[in-house]
């Protein structure tokens, strides 16, 4: 889903109908991922493609044989037009022959409109159907955030904003609500459990930038030995080599456990 | 003439209830509980009752006789029992006044009030919890934390002390259980459905066999250092997550 929107921005972006603020977020967006960015290559050498081709233009030489046997064929029914009376030409010029190929002609049309009639109609179902499809998708998706959002803000119970930060570990997706929410928990929360999940939550989308910068910035703010070990393996598993001074700068700290300390250190030897 | 009569009533009341007992009418709401050491039980009843779990001989000191603990945070001991206790709406409050020594308290908690304990001091000792089907919230850094018979939910975490767990078996979720030093040790019904979690850095962890637990592949793309187990028992349910750096967790059956 999360593809299919971007891939209708970028073709947006490509025929210029973007407003600034989109334009800038799809513009850092492939600045960053190497995937976006392949796929507006794709997209734009596609369309490229399209606008390309002209259409086909008629040989003078086709266009002149057309004119003469139509002539030929005027002047012949001309001919015919006393014997024949058909009900179904009146201010047509069209022969036997024409009228025959013409119920061929009409059956055939028919036929054709029925079937593109059918595949319009599958086509519009389909259409339907997928929309209904992402639409519930999309209502799901919005009522677990709305009910997760609830839980973790509430103040009175623990567990329930340990369901709320669980509730966003099992999800697939997220936006910049949800890391923004699991950002505040993992940093603010008073329950070192649920800080724990939020962190654990936002391990899962680590290759978002933003996600990973939070991660990063909350290894300077952490004061709780059990988070801040977890922090740690987390960035060590990201392999974020960016964080070696601030586990240095742990190390020497004199309010941190040994535990803490010592997770550090190992940081250190694993990352560089 | 009326203060003679209540000075008499808490003598008579003195010399016939040796143990001494404060209650606060309660039956919802947020217990906060900052002593070192304490005993917590469910009750039935909608009264929060406060006893002292003290052997007076051991503790008396006759020096003190006629004096009052006085500390810095400027708290009364209003109880008798060497906390102080204040009723703050939504909230009651649990103090104690002595700096070290912690009283051993026996604390009586209806059914709905969600039971917090915290404990920063090494000054401590055990804290028990036991027959309660309150959520429980315990952060701890010294003390160890003993759940008997509880239904949670439940979120502990000690750095330094062990947690031991027995589950009744109308287990509500979700449990989590973080130690750093300390083992986790946890009892379940054999028929808890619960999507599991137990992770360890340097320690191991023990399940028993008669769990059939469906272990669930990790399918994100980072090398994994520590030893993390994820899955579900009888078909998922209950969040169930366990974890200890240094300390070992166990995972038994009743």
């Amino acid at each position: 889903m999360e593809n299919e929107k971007r891939e209708r921005m970028l073709i947006d972006y490509i025929e210029g109908n973007l407003s600034d603020a989109e334009r800038a977020m799809i513009e850092n967006e492939m600045a960053q991922n190497i995937e976006v960015r392949e796929m507006y290559d794709q997209l734009k050498e596609v369309m490229g493609l399209l606008n390309q081709t002209h259409p086909i233009k008629r040989s003078h030489s086709l266009q002149a044989n057309f004119e003469k046997m139509l002539q030929q064929e005027i002047t012949k029914s001309e001919k015919n037009l006393v014997k024949e009376h058909s009900p179904s030409y009146t201010k047509t010029l069209s022969g036997r022959q024409v009228y025959i190929s013409s119920w061929v002609l009409r059956t055939a049309a028919v036929l054709v409109l029925v079937l593109i009639g059918v595949v319009i109609m599958n086509d519009l179902n389909h259409k339907r159907e997928h929309e209904k499809e992402v639409a519930t998708i999309k209502k799901e998706l919005n009522d677990n955030k709305k009910l997760m959002m609830t839980l973790l803000q509430n103040q009175q119970s623990a567990s329930q904003r340990l369901q709320g930060a669980t509730a966003a570990y099992e999800m697939n997706n997220t936006d910049d609500e949800i890391v923004k929410a699991l950002v505040n928990t993992m940093n603010e929360d008073t329950n070192s459990n649920v800080r724990l999940t939020a962190l654990e939550a936002l391990g899962k989308f680590y290759w978002q930038n933003h996600v990973r910068s939070a991660l990063i910035k909350s290894l300077t703010t952490q004061k709780d030995p059990v988070v801040q070990m977890a922090l740690i393996r987390m960035l060590v598993q990201m392999k974020e080599k960016e964080v070696i001074t601030q586990l240095e700068k742990i190390t020497r700290e004199n309010s941190v456990i040994k535990a803490v300390k010592d997770e550090a250190h190992w940081g250190i030897l694993k990352l560089s | 003439m009326k203060n003679l009569i209540l000075v008499l009533g808490i003598a008579v009341a003195w010399s016939v209830a040796p143990a001494q007992e404060f209650k606060l009418a309660k039956t919802s709401g947020r217990l906060e509980i900052y002593i070192g050491r304490v005993t917590i039980e469910g009750t039935a009843g909608n009264e929060i009752i406060f006893t002292s779990n003290d052997t007076r001989d051991k503790e008396e000191d006759d020096r003190a006789k006629g004096l009052r603990a006085v500390n810095s945070s400027g708290l009364e001991d209003n109880t008798g029992l060497g906390v102080n206790v204040s009723d703050k709406g939504n909230t009651v409050e649990v103090r104690q006044l002595k700096k070290m020594n912690s009283p051993r308290i026996k604390v009586l908690v209806p059914k709905g009030i969600t039971v917090y304990y915290a404990h920063e001091s090494q000054y401590g000792g055990e804290v028990k919890f036991r027959n309660l089907e309150n959520e429980i919230e315990v952060s701890a850094n010294y003390n160890s934390v003993e759940l008997e018979n509880v239904t949670g939910p439940v979120t502990v975490k000690s750095v330094y002390g062990h947690v031991e767990a027995d589950f009744s078996t109308n287990i509500k979720s979700p449990i989590s259980i973080v130690s750093v030093y300390g083992y986790v040790d946890v009892t379940l019904p054999l028929a808890t459905k619960a999507d599991i979690k137990m992770s360890t850095s340097y320690g191991e962890i023990y399940a028993a066999q008669e769990f059939k637990i469906e272990y669930e592949k990790q399918n994100d793309s980072l090398v994994r250092y520590d030893n993390k187990v994820n899955g579900k028992i009888n078909g998922g349910g209950i969040k169930i997550d366990l974890s200890s750096n240094y300390g070992k967790v166990y995972l038994r059956k009743k």
